[in-house]
């Protein structure tokens, strides 16, 4: 293990440690005799791929989930956690990352919520006082009346850490605490984050890709891979590189090559599009663009902007309210999704469960879902799925996807094999349209990397690629064309050589023209 | 629990089989049959021999059998009219009304051709026959469709609309069957008018041929849903409305054609027991008992977990139970209704022992052996 080298103050004792942490499923040990331990005022970043065991670790931690071997220490004292509400009292907090907040509440009653003091008449003053007060602090910037729909998730986020701080805790673990914020938003928080740690608190990241967030803000770092301890770093001796090769187990290029390829027709021509959001309010307006033959069109914008919206009505899955799209020339505004995939759209959604696959569906199965209605793969109204047995087995090859074989169900599949697999099902259709939402979110270096490169090589077969992401550096590393997105408006429509992270960021962050910016 | 080195442990079972989920319902009939044997020592009856009479004469006895059959075939087709729309993740409670459609479709096309007034029909049976088996089939299908559609276009709750489309067939049946009413019997005892004799539904062996119709749609619906277009799309939409609607299943069109599907189940149902079983040939004054005997299907299927090729044993095994249940009460002179009592309590151990569909009992030596699992890289269960 390495020595402590924080720089100046003397830092607190070891507050939690863990001994041996062993936790099994069914075929899998998701933790293998894992060490690990905190001191005060230490920022200690947990970094592992998809399934490398961290969800698993964090539950433990918080008591969600009990270990089959191993024990906990919190300030030298063995502890056993029955539930969460053991790992509260001891001063643990958590912030999820898919937030768990009653939307119809106040910020301020959500901190509130289940606190033991709250008692049975609320005193809502005195608890914004006190709530004020750590705002301050820690320099929280939040409106503690407005409810919690209207904010967004970086506010959101801040909300989750009040909530775990006014309950007192000293620890704090943060999961995947950047993945959903725009970049402004990441400044403040890791600013928040370092007056935290200064304050002796101890802080604990579960990181699954931002490699340079736990460079600049973590002290030390450990490495998960295959639910064992692969590395830990002092943050201040790791590199990039180092971090991501202890991750994955290989080299990884940061750099994806972005080849120049002719473009050819337009295939997407969207004109003047305006659709509503499912609660109602305007959330595209007017947006108009064109997407050629091999060319990645990338949206970037801070989730909740109109995107996801956009890529829906270019889908079928949602109608617009006025505008215009073709696809290949021919107007496809009203066409239901099955025409849509037969003239050549492929659409990879952002909710890769829920929406782009089946968990109760077997591999077979799901890669079925896009070849049904394929007269090669279905005929006479039968699906052959001998056929598709062997296409699900051949993409499973291509796209190195791990897993035993093409019978296992989906929801068995990490994040990372779901993603490829629902990747290889649309494009070995060959599209002329991809329409990539999210395609990377949530997924490690090596499956980003992957990903990004199929795009790429889709667009060198002479497809569209309309990219939408929330994550700057992709949409900047792989695009030809980038729209910033803003409360359902394109800022603009930026070459990719015209492009730089300050222009874009600024952008997306609703700033018209580069004066504002500055 | 600890048996010396050994540890009884339950815990989740990763997949379940067909084969395990049979041998779990097995269990599940001993069990049940076991807690009622509680019921005739009570009654002062030995069990063994209630048991040997109600099986004898539901399955051996030549009085029995048949109406072990009849009643097997028209819970069969009143389970895979439950079957169909749940497979699309949809339920169809609505069997009693869909079934009392078919069965006035039938008497419908019959009153037109004059059954009523002369007690005969002009048209020849091998034609007529399947043209009444065609209406009654429409008639379900029509009735159910409509909830289909105000599911699809409306998202209206399927489960209420069918409840409700129940007591409006139950009333309508009533208004067509009782004095004055169109269907109204000669005799005007609240029945509706016989069946012209030449149109009994042929018999083979003494049984009805509806039985074959009934097997062969339960392996034509078992075959739909493992290889066919159709079926895909049906399971897709049953598992995840969102991802059908993603990969192109039209989410108005699908409800629709399920429960249409399932009508007509359920019409042919209504065929079955007021055109085909014989001394029957007419809808009798308690046709609500049929009615409430189709919601049986709703058990059946559930427990045959959707699939058409289990809800055959296990329709057999409670059309059986029923008819030997009410045998051995008379016969015992037993105070209480066996056959309902001994359905009810095989419907509770069956559900109480789906729990472990999801969990098994596992007998486990030491810990050493279970260090040795190998890891598995890429598929990971509760993780992430």
């Amino acid at each position: 293990m390495t020595k402590e080298l924080l720089a100046g103050r003397e830092r607190g004792a070891t507050i939690l440690e863990l001994r041996g942490i062993t936790k099994r499923f069914p075929g899998v040990v998701a933790n293998d005799q894992i060490d690990f331990e905190m001191r005060a005022g230490e920022i200690h970043a947990i970094l592992g791929e998809n399934g490398a065991g961290k969800t698993t670790l964090m539950k433990i931690l918080y008591g969600i989930m009990q270990p089959d071997e191993g024990d906990i220490y919190v300030r030298g004292q063995r502890v056993k956690f029955h539930s969460p509400l053991n790992a509260i009292e001891l001063g643990i907090g958590m912030v999820h990352q898919n937030r768990k907040l009653v939307n119809a509440h106040t910020v301020t009653e959500n901190i509130i919520l289940g606190h033991p003091n709250a008692g049975r008449v609320l005193n809502l003053r005195r608890a914004e006082q006190e709530i004020d007060e750590l705002c301050r602090r820690y320099g929280f910037k939040i409106d503690l009346r407005a409810a919690v729909w209207q904010l967004s998730e970086g506010e959101k986020q801040v909300v989750e850490i009040l909530k775990a701080l006014y309950r007192g805790a000293k620890i704090l673990i943060l999961d995947e605490p950047t993945s959903a914020l725009a970049p402004p938003e990441t400044k403040k928080l890791l600013s928040s984050v370092e007056a935290m740690a200064d304050d002796e608190l101890a802080i604990i990241p579960f990181i699954t890709h931002k490699l340079p967030i736990v460079l600049s803000t973590s002290h030390r770092v450990t490495v998960l891979r295959g639910g064992r301890v692969i590395a830990r770093f002092d943050t201040s001796s790791a590199t990039e590189q180092s971090l991501a090769r202890e991750m994955v187990g290989r080299e990884v290029l940061f750099r994806v090559e972005r080849p120049a390829v002719e473009t050819g027709k337009p295939v997407l021509q969207v004109d003047n599009l305006s659709a509503l959001s499912s609660r109602g309010f305007m959330a595209v307006k007017n947006v108009t663009f064109t997407v050629r033959e091999g060319e990645i069109f990338g949206i970037a914008g801070v989730s909740g902007n109109g995107q996801h919206e956009l890529a829906e009505v270019l889908a079928g899955l949602r109608k617009p309210e006025a505008g215009k799209v073709t696809l290949d020339g021919a107007e496809i505004t009203d066409a239901p999704p099955l025409a849509r995939w037969q003239a050549g759209l492929g659409y990879i959604p952002s909710e890769r469960n829920a929406v782009g696959s089946i968990g109760e569906f077997s591999l077979v199965e799901n890669v079925a879902m896009n070849y049904y209605f394929d007269d090669k793969y279905a005929r006479n109204g039968l699906v052959d799925y001998a056929n598709i047995r062997k296409l699900t087995e051949e993409m499973i090859v291509d796209y190195d996807v791990a897993t035993p074989n093409a019978d296992v169900k989906a929801k068995n599949l990490s994040g990372g094999n779901l993603q490829k697999v629902i990747l290889a099902r649309v494009l070995t259709r060959g599209p002329r349209l991809v329409i990539a939402n999210l395609p990377t979110q949530g997924l490690d270096v090596g499956a980003t990397e992957f990903v990004q490169n199929k795009l790429i090589e889709a667009k060198k077969n002479k497809a569209a690629v309309l990219l939408i992401s929330e994550d700057l550096d992709e949409i900047l590393a792989i695009s030809d064309w980038i729209a910033p997105m803003y409360e359902g408006e394109f800022m603009g429509i930026l070459p990719a050589d015209e492009a730089n992270r300050e222009r874009v960021g600024a952008l997306m962050a609703g700033l018209k023209s580069e004066r504002e910016a500055q | 629990m600890r048996i010396g080195a050994r540890e009884l442990k339950i815990e989740k079972r990763p997949s379940l089989s067909g084969w395990h989920a049979a041998l779990i319902s097995i269990g599940a009939l001993l069990v049940a049959l076991l807690l009622f044997s509680v019921l005739f020592v009570l009654a002062g009856v030995d069990p063994l021999e209630a048991y040997r009479g109600i099986i004898s004469y539901a399955f051996l006895n030549p009085f029995g059998l048949p109406l072990t059959l009849n009643r097997f075939i028209f819970l069969l087709l009143c389970t895979n009219a439950f079957i169909i729309p749940y497979r699309a993740g949809l339920w169809n409670i609505g069997m009693t009304g869909q079934l009392y459609m078919g069965a006035l479709a039938v008497f419908g096309v019959l009153a037109l051709l004059g059954a009523r007034r002369n007690g005969s029909v002009a048209v020849s049976p091998a034609i007529l026959i399947p043209i009444l088996l065609v209406v009654a089939a429409a008639g379900g299908a029509i009735y159910a469709a409509i909830a289909g559609a105000l599911k699809g276009k409306y998202n209206i709750n399927e489960i209420v609309v069918t409840m409700i489309m129940n007591f409006i067939a139950f009333w309508l049946v009533s208004f067509m069957i009782k004095e004055g009413g169109p269907f109204m019997g000669r005799g005007g005892e609240g029945e509706s008018f016989q069946l012209p004799e030449a149109l009994n539904a042929p018999l083979i062996a003494g049984v009805p041929f509806t039985l074959l119709l009934a097997l062969g749609l339960a392996l034509l619906l078992n075959f739909m849903f493992a290889r066919t277009t159709l079926g895909f799309q049906i399971k897709a939409y049953g598992k995840s409305p969102a991802a059908a609607r993603y990969a192109g299943i039209n989410p108005v069109r699908l409800p629709i054609l399920v429960f249409a599907m399932g009508g007509i189940m359920a019409g042919l149902a209504g065929y079955h027991y007021f055109a085909a079983v014989p001394g029957v040939y007419k809808i009798t004054s308690n046709y609500g008992y049929y009615g409430d005997l189709a919601f049986y299907g709703i058990i059946c299927g559930l427990i045959a977990m959707g699939n058409p090729i289990a809800s055959i044993p296990v329709a057999l095994l409670f059309g059986g139970l029923s008819i030997g249940g009410r045998y051995i009460q008379g016969k015992l002179h037993m105070s209480f209704g066996v056959d309902y009592a001994l359905l009810g309590v095989l419907m509770i151990t069956l559900v109480g022992f789906q729990y472990f569909y999801n969990n098994q009992i596992v007998l486990k030596t030491n810990r050493e052996s279970l260090n040795k699992e190998s890891l598995d890289v890429g598929v990971h269960s509760p993780e992430s």
